[in-house]
Parts: C-alpha cells; structure tokens; sequence
C-alpha cells in the first residue's frame, strides 16, 4: 500500500519555472491510496472527494457575456445550470496567475487537418490531470478512489453537461465499455491494452448515474497514467449521439441511408469516423472541452467556440475558459515563423524551431508579441539509434559490441555542438531524463557523454575494429570500409548541422559518416526492415516521467523503437512477429519492464525506473547528444497567463496544455 | 538600235569575230580582296567571325571560360579548405579588403573582428575593429590538401591574416567561409550536370535522326517509346528511385544516378525536334543531289544534314545547360541531389532557403550570384552561338 501523493511529492520541485505557491497544501489527497478498502479520499473531504473544487468554495457564477444574449433569448439556460453542481474552480491566484476577463479570440496556425488534434492536446481536459507540479487532480472526474491499483471509483460531477446540453453520466461510461471496446467489431482486437492487467479485462459496474467503477484481479498501475495522457485513452463516449450510429441501437433504415450519406463502406466506419475525440473533426459529437469545433472538414480554417458547459469557473465565478473562440489556420509549415513574426498568430509555438528564435525576436516590438524559450522535455535533441536488428550481418554485430556504442559516444564532442547550433544553451547529456525528474542521476547523464577521442580509439581497437585503410578509415571485420549511412527523416534541418558536427569527430576515430535524409514513412519503414545501420532522430519522448510512468521507452515495447525495431515488434506482437529477443541486457530490459507492470509499490516501480535507467546509460542503446535544448513560445503581448517558462513536452505537459490554456485571456477582451 | 549603221554588202563578210584572248569570267563583277576574303572563306571562319561581332557572347563566353579554368585548382584559389570550420566565427558578416588604413598605404588588409553573443537575442555579434589591421598574405601556406588527390601542398594564392580570419563573403552557419566553399562549389555545379546533357544529346541526335531520316518502322517505334518515356511523372519517378537507390551510396555517386536518369528522360524532346527537322531537310535538292552522287548515310547526315540544324542544337544545349544547374537545386530541394558534405552551390542555397537568412544573414544567399552569372553567360553565349552557325542568314 503506498501513496501516490507521497511517490508525487518528489515531483514538487518538477518544472523549477512554475509558481512555487503554497499549492501543495491544497492540493488534493484525490489519487491517495490508503489502506482502508475504498473511498478513503472521498471520505477524508466530507464525500466531495479530493478535488481541489471541495476545499475552495463555489463562487456565485457570472454570465458570460457572449452567451448573454442566447440566455436571454432562452436558447440557453443561465450560466448557474450549465455548470456542474460542483464545479472545478481553478485558483488562478494560488498558481500566481491573475484572474482574467472572458472574450477574445486565440488564433493560431497549423500544419494540415491532421494538427485539429493539438486542440484536445492543448485543452488538456481529462478525468484527472496532471497540474503543474505534475500531481494527479481531478478534472473532469469529481473525484477517483483508487484501491491497491486494482479498484477505481469514478465520481463524476452531479449535473455535468455535454457541449450539446445533455447530461454526462454513467451511460457514457457503460455504453464505450459495453458498446464500444467489447464490441467485436468496433474493436476488433478487445479493448484497449491500458485497460488490461495482465491480459485480463476489468469488471465494469455502474453504482449509480454519477459513479462507476473498474475492477482488476491484477494491479493495472497504467490505468490512471493512460486516461490521464496527453493524448489519453477515452473510456467514455456520448451516448446519446452515437447510438443513432450503432447497429446495436440505430434505426436499421435510417443507419443505412447514413452510412451512405457518408459514403463510408459500413457502419463500423461510420460510427469510428463520427466518434473520433482525439481529433475532433466532427462538429456534430459532443465534448468536455473547452471550445468544440464548429467547422466541418476540410477547411483552410477551423473555428473553434467555447463550450457552454465547460465544468471549469475561476474564483471570481466566470466560466471558463476565457476566450470566446480559438481559430486554428492551416498552412504552409515553413511560412509558419514568418506568419507568426508577422503577428498572425497570438500564441505559437508548433512548427517554430529554435534557429527561428533570433528572427522572431527581431519582429517583437514592431508586432507586439514577445517571444519565450520553454525547455524541451524530451530525452535528447538529438540522439543517435544504432540498430541492433540491422540487416547486414557484419554491422549488426558491430552494432551490438557495447564497446563500439560506447566508442561512438565518447566521439562526440558534445560541448562543440552545443556552442555552435544552441548558443551553450542545451545539456551535453546522454538520452536519458532531464533534472526535472525524480529519477535524474547526474551520473547517468554523463555516462560516455564526455569527449575522450583516445578512449574512444582504445575500446575500438579492442572491439577488434583495429584494421585500417590507407587513408586511416578502419575497416570492419569483412574487410568493408567503416562507412556508416546515417539516416534521418528530413525534417528537422538542424540534425544535418549535427551530424555534419559528429561526422567530423567521428573521423578523429576513423570512421567515415554520411548522412541519408528521406521521407518519414520511407524512414521508418527502412529501420523496421533493418536496412537502416543507424538512425537519427529526437530521444525519449517523455524525459521528465515519474515512477508511476511506464517505462515503455526504455525497453523493446514498439517496433517504432529505433534502436530494436525487431525486438519491438516480437514484443508488441507477443511474439507472433519480429525477432526474438537474443541479448542478455535487452532481454533483462524487457523482464524490467514487466516487472514495473506488476510492481504494487511505488519504491519497488522506482526501482525498475533507476535500473532500467542505469541499463540503458550503460549500455548506450541509445547516443544521445545534447537535451533541454529550447523551444521558442511568441505570446501576444495582450495575452495574460501564459507562464514565461515552461516545459514544452507532448508527455507529461500536452504542451500548453499542463499550463490551462483556458484560463489564458486578453487584458482588453472586456472592451472589443 | 543604231538605224544609221548602213545594212551590209550582199556576200561580204560578217563583222564579228571570236576572240581568242583569255576569257575571264568573274571580269563582269570583279571581287575586291576583302570580298573575297569572305566569299572564299570556310563556315568555321564565318561563324567565328560572326560570333566575334556579338560582344555579350564574346565576354560571357571568357567569363565561363575563366570559371571553367578555375575548377582544376579550386583547392589553390580557395583561402580555406571547404569543410574547415572556425567555431569562434560562426555567421560572420563579409569582410571588406581595405588598401588605406587612416590614409597610409598598407597593402590589402582586413580589419579585425570582435565577436560579442547576445543571449538576449541569440545572435553573434560582430563589430570591426579599426585598430587591428591584419594584412592579406599572398602565395603562402594555409589549410593543408592534396593536388588532385595526389600532391599534398598547403600553398593558397590568397591566405588569412596571421592573426585573424579573413570572410571576404562572410562564413556559414558553421563558420565556415563562404567564398572558399563556392569556389570548390562550382567544381561540382558546373560538371556534374555534364553528364546529363551529354546522355541526352548522344540519345536525342542518334534516335531522333535515325528516326527523321528513314523514317518507317524505326520512326513509329522511336515515336511510341518518347511517347511513354514523356507519359511518365517526372516527381514520383525520382521519389521512387529515392528508395530505390541504395543508401550506403555515397552522396556523389547517388547524384550521378540522378543526373543519369535525368539524361535519359531527357532526350526525347531533342531527338523529337531533330526527326522534325530532318523531315523538312531530307527532302532538299542537296540532299538528293548527294544521294545521286553516291554518298552514304552517315556522310549525308554528318555532312549535309546536322549543320543545317546546328543552330538548334546549340540553342538547346544552351538551354538545358543552365536547366541542369538549376536542377541540382532542385533535386537537392526533394533529398534527392547532392548532400553535405559534398559542396554544391545548389547545396549551399539548399541550407540557406528559410527566413533567418533573408533577414538576418542576407550574404549566406551569395551562392545565388555565381548560379544567375553563369546561367546568363550560358545564355548570351548561345545566342551568340545560334546566330553565328547559321552564317548564310541575313
């Protein structure tokens, strides 16, 4: 039995940017796990469960202006029924921010359709959340209980509203589960893994319309992780509206004609099309979030408005979220920065890179907007995979040396690389994670991080990679020329400048490197076959985990994985495809790994962390060269709230969305 | 009519009488000596008389060859080595060579550079320094490289100061300076796509006579296959062979590749204008008359045919020459041309293309001057080029 709280109190001093307030205080007891069978938050705050909301009061709500007139006209109820009961109420001034005014319009620009996504990343809106400290809060949930890992209590909020009006209930829960993930053809392959331990589903039971409750015979640490994801799993889904699309429920007529309205090959694509909440492309399905698309795709601009019935209120008793509407235009992604810099964007930070920094810089004052650095929270700007699956017999074994590995990360002269394209500004540090978390060890970072070229020529030549050509070029042990093909996926133009950099230290070992840009999709389905040597792409994903994160990164779980696509793939598949796993430290990797998936306490889940960490740094899996490189942030300079440093991370932080974009607002909203 | 002159004497006889003095026949229009000079001279000497009387053609054609001529010693005449980077320089602007310093003679010289980081901004400031003055050196010992892969020398014809740098066109991104890295570049531009135009003429001439001249059955066949080869997407065509192409090739190779593959696709337009005008031309009285008088084949095409249609063929290879450059800009745009660390100009411009540069580092697109110099003297010279072989035009 342990509690989180106290497993997340060490995350206290995560994010050194945000307010360090008296917070901690107040913030919930929610994801406490205690000894007593269940309920034991709930109980410890009078039954309103841990949520922040129960320990300030519920202020009188005020009617936001732009609803003011369908209020009065009687198209919507007053502000006092849309929200829940018992509201969320966000305490701007303990997270030191200011209360703000609603109205206004947040633009932005995007990529293609496919970015519609970033709203629901960005909104943030999910059962429970992390905050800034990255404690778990309540959000949508009024409050969950959490027995041993095994029984989770959702309490949902009396009187929660989908954007449509209608209730959010117990239903939306039973319908997804019984509906939805057990339905044999809507998900074909069971329900979603997060909601499996060890193999096994839960029992799903509805206690009454505001409560429902999972049940495990294993502990499922990944449950509250996963709802809790930036792009998160849902178990909920608006009843209401999708019956009309499932076969179970719909009309058999009326289903057919609308699934050939929507010239889909059945009602199964239908229904996945109609029901898609990561990426809300169908204005039609209800949301919690706080704005709800309005504009069908395709479209060159989506325009998004706020929800009526979003649980969220400031303490002054304003709904949130703030602005009226957030508009999302596509475009061009290299005509990004100079839109931006142009002022077409009020806070931006997609598809601006760091060279861009200087340029936006100098547009400040004329455009009226202020550009921020927030650290990057992956593993390493850039990193390099050797594949251990490789094709060719001989490098595959060279691959799999760890003296080579060990050789070719001594060879980087990191701190070169990190004055010339980062200003110093970047971490010389192997992939691993940032000081911000918990489980940093300064020793891991730099484990074969220095530079150390006769080191590095020394493991060489004990590798046996002692033969050379004339021109000093070793040679492998068939007799090729050491020529390593570095591939990259094209996108990032600094990872040229990079390996442009490491080509040069690398021929201080005599070793030759190009560098093969190609597409993405060609560049993954390259490693994956094997053909591909050595790759260069971003590190770990999610650099500033806490021991309740799965450590997924760090042992073959994916065939995405760069360094063991094969080992990967045996794992993903259990092990119908792939390569089976034939390295001692991989395979202890991946028992590691089902370890932390069966641990029941927090210390034996960190254990697995730092071992597993320890493993990887010593083993070079992985070359990392440099992290907590920085992302350039333009905030409209009459944008209020957006914090000057942040973490720009897709995990743990949903990018902006750990930092509450619906409580961002304009100083002048109150007079346009 | 001299009605005068009294009829003659029946019977007495007539008064005329042929002349046995020598006849001259070109005593009617007698030719001055430089008339003949040029009514008697070859086609070569009229058109490069011709060709002579075109000034830009003249001066673009001893620019190209200037530049031509640079490309054995680029190594020579490059103050650094192409890949030499100077860490404490990075986007240095150019620097100007002065001759004066404060009115006193001092041979060419630059003047120092400070070097400030504004981490406000993340921009690397410099600023000249007047109190430094640091002389050019000439004919001296710099970044070492081998000849032609052969003799290893240090010798540049123009070095830095001993105690400083010298970016005539500033330096790069990774310090690197831009001026030598477009002299080795133009090694690269200037030959590479070489190889192209001389696949597709080869092709182009060789198909499409053969195919104007006989015509039947050659002809149809010629015809359908340019008509697939032009049927084809040229894009997906090079992302396919993207893939296709190994990885391990090393950059240059791949580019030969490229350039290969664009000569093949390439020729069907010349060897379609060329069966064109071989239809026409075939049907001349001088192409006959040689038929009648016995020549053969490749005599009739070689000799009486191609420089009827010379000038094309001049003009376009004027025209693909510069495509072909262009090119390489291009193909490096998709990942498919050349790629660091080979240095091309359309490389160069590749790493320049975004908007830093423009506002910021304006003299990073230096590369460009080169490419718009050379493109236009390959212009001027072939209309030079194209007027002059066909000098029996008015």
């Amino acid at each position: 039995m342990r509690a989180l709280s106290a497993a997340l109190a060490g995350l206290a001093f995560i994010l050194a940017a945000a307010p360090q307030s008296g917070r901690a205080a107040e913030t919930p007891s929610l994801m406490e796990r205690s000894e007593a069978p269940a309920m034991a938050a709930a109980t410890d705050d009078g039954g309103a469960g841990g949520a922040p909301a129960s320990t300030l009061p519920v202020p009188v709500p005020v009617e936001t202006p732009a609803l003011a007139e369908a209020v009065s006209a009687g198209r919507l109820p007053p502000v006092a029924e849309r929200l829940p009961k018992a509201p969320r109420v966000v305490d701007l001034a303990a997270m030191g921010r200011e209360t703000g005014q609603q109205g206004g319009t947040w633009r932005m620009l995007m990529g293609d359709q496919r970015d519609l996504r970033f709203m629901t990343v960005f909104s943030y809106t999910r059962l429970v959340t992390f905050d800034e400290k990255l404690n778990l809060v309540p959000d949508i949930l009024q409050s969950l209980d959490n027995q041993d890992d095994k029984v989770f209590t959702l309490h949902l909020r009396p009187g929660h509203r989908w954007s449509d009006g209608q209730p959010f209930t117990a239903e939306d829960f039973r319908y997804y589960w019984e509906n939805v993930a057990n339905d044999p053809k809507l998900s074909p392959s069971g329900p979603n893994l997060a909601l499996l331990a060890n193999g096994k589903p839960p029992t799903f039971e509805v206690l009454d319309p505001e409560t429902v409750r999972y049940t495990w015979a294993d502990p499922n640490p990944g449950f509250i992780p996963a709802i809790a994801a930036a792009q998160p799993v849902f178990i909920f889904m608006p009843a209401h509206y999708l019956k009309q699309f499932h076969q179970k429920f719909a009309d058999k007529d009326a289903l057919a004609a609308a699934v050939k309205a929507a010239k889909v090959s059945g009602w199964v694509s239908l229904h996945e099309r109609k029901s898609r909440q990561y990426r809300p492309e169908n204005p039609d399905l209800p949301t919690l979030d706080p704005w709800r698309n309005t504009t069908h795709p395709p479209a060159e601009q989506f325009r998004f408005e706020r929800n009526p019935y979003f649980h969220r209120v400031d303490t002054a008793g304003h709904q949130l979220p703030y602005f009226d509407a957030v508009t999302m235009t596509l475009g061009t992604p290299n005509l990004i920065p100079a839109k931006t810099a142009a002022g077409d964007s009020d806070l931006q930070a997609r598809y601006l890179n760091f060279e861009d920094y200087t340029f936006l810089k100098a547009g400040e004052t004329v455009h009226g907007y202020e550009a921020r650095l927030w650290e990057d929270g992956i593993g390493a700007f850039a990193a390099l995979f050797p594949n251990l699956n490789a094709r060719d017999a001989v490098w595959r074994a060279v691959n799999r040396d760890v003296r080579f590995r060990r050789a070719l990360s001594l060879g980087i002269n990191r701190r070169d690389i990190n004055h010339v394209i980062f200003f110093g500004l970047a971490r010389e540090s192997a992939d691993t994670v940032l000081p911000q978390s918990p489980l940093y060890s300064k020793a891991l970072a730099q484990d074969f991080a220095d530079y150390d070229v006769a080191k590095a020529n020394a493991l060489l030549d004990e590798a046996g990679l002692d033969k050379r050509d004339t021109d000093g070029t070793r040679l492998l042990p068939d007799g090729r020329r050491m020529e390593i093909t570095v591939e990259t996926s094209g996108e990032n133009q600094l990872y040229t400048d990079i390996m442009e950099l490491v080509s040069s230290d690398w021929a201080k070992l005599g070793i030759r490197t190009f560098v093969h840009p190609s597409h993405l999709d060609i560049f993954r389905q390259r490693i994956a076959s094997g053909d591909t040597v050595m790759a260069m792409d971003r590190g770990m994903d999610n650099a500033v985990p806490t021991a309740e994160f799965e450590p997924n990164a760090l042992a073959p779980t994916q065939d995405s994985q760069y360094q063991w696509p094969g080992f990967g793939l045996f794992v993903q598949s259990s092990g119908h495809e792939g390569q089976k796993i034939d390295m001692p430290e991989v395979q202890r990797l991946e028992d590691l790994w089902r370890d932390w998936r069966h641990a029941d306490k927090v210390s034996a889940q960190r254990a697995v962390w730092t071992e597993m960490l320890r493993l990887n740094a010593d083993q070079v899996f992985a070359i990392g060269i440099v992290n907590g490189t920085r992302q350039p942030v333009v905030v409209s300079k009459r944008m209020h709230n957006v914090p000057g440093t942040g973490l720009w991370a897709f995990q743990p932080s949903s990018y902006f969305g750990l930092y509450m974009p619906d409580t961002f607002f304009y100083a002048d909203a109150g007079k346009g | 009519m001299n009605l005068q002159v009294p009829f003659q004497a029946p019977g007495a006889p007539l008064a005329h009488y042929v002349s046995d003095k020598p006849f001259d026949v070109g005593a009617v229009a007698k030719l001055t000596p430089a008339q003949e000079r040029i009514y008697f001279a070859s086609q070569w000497r009229l058109m490069w008389w011709k060709f002579k009387r075109h000034r830009m053609a003249v001066v673009s054609s001893v620019f190209l060859a200037l530049i031509y001529a640079t490309l054995p010693v680029s190594e020579f005449l490059a103050p650094y080595e192409s890949n030499t980077r100077h860490t404490d320089f990075i986007r240095a602007p150019p620097q100007a060579v002065h001759l004066f310093d404060e009115g006193r003679f001092v041979g060419p010289f630059v003047y120092g550079l400070d070097y400030k980081l504004n981490m406000q901004n993340l921009r690397r400031e410099y600023t000249v320094d007047r109190d430094r003055v640091q002389k050019l050196r000439f004919l001296c010992h710099g970044d070492p490289y081998d000849f032609w892969g052969l003799i290893p020398s240090d010798r540049h014809l123009v070095c830095p100061p001993a105690d400083g740098p010298m970016f005539l066109w500033g330096s790069d991104r990774l310090g690197r300076d831009l001026l030598s890295r477009i002299i080795y570049g133009a090694r690269i531009s200037l030959t590479v796509g070489l190889i192209g135009i001389s696949i597709s003429f080869l092709l182009g001439i060789t198909i499409g006579g053969l195919a104007g001249y006989y015509g039947g059955w050659f002809d149809l066949l010629s015809q359908r296959l340019i008509e697939i080869i032009h049927s084809i997407p040229h894009i997906p065509i090079f992302l396919a062979l993207a893939a296709i192409m190994p990885a391990s090739w090393s950059p240059i190779l791949v580019y030969f590749g490229i350039t290969l593959i664009l000569g093949m696709m390439d020729w069907t337009g010349l060897a379609r204008a060329v069966r064109a005008k071989l239809f026409s031309l075939r049907e001349e009285d001088y192409v006959l008359a040689a038929q009648l008088m016995g020549a053969r084949t490749p005599r009739i095409l070689l000799r009486h045919l191609i420089p009827g249609f010379i000038s094309h063929l001049i003009a376009s290879a004027t025209i693909t020459i510069p495509a072909m450059i262009l090119g390489e800009t291009a193909l490096s745009f998709l990942g498919l041309g050349l790629r660091p660390p080979i240095v091309s100009w359309g490389v160069m411009l590749n790493e320049a293309q975004n908007m830093n540069v423009v506002s910021l580092y304006p003299w990073l697109l230096l590369p460009v001057a080169p490419v718009i110099l050379v493109i236009l003297a390959f212009n001027f010279m072939g209309d030079g080029l194209r007027d002059a072989a066909d000098p029996y035009s008015s």
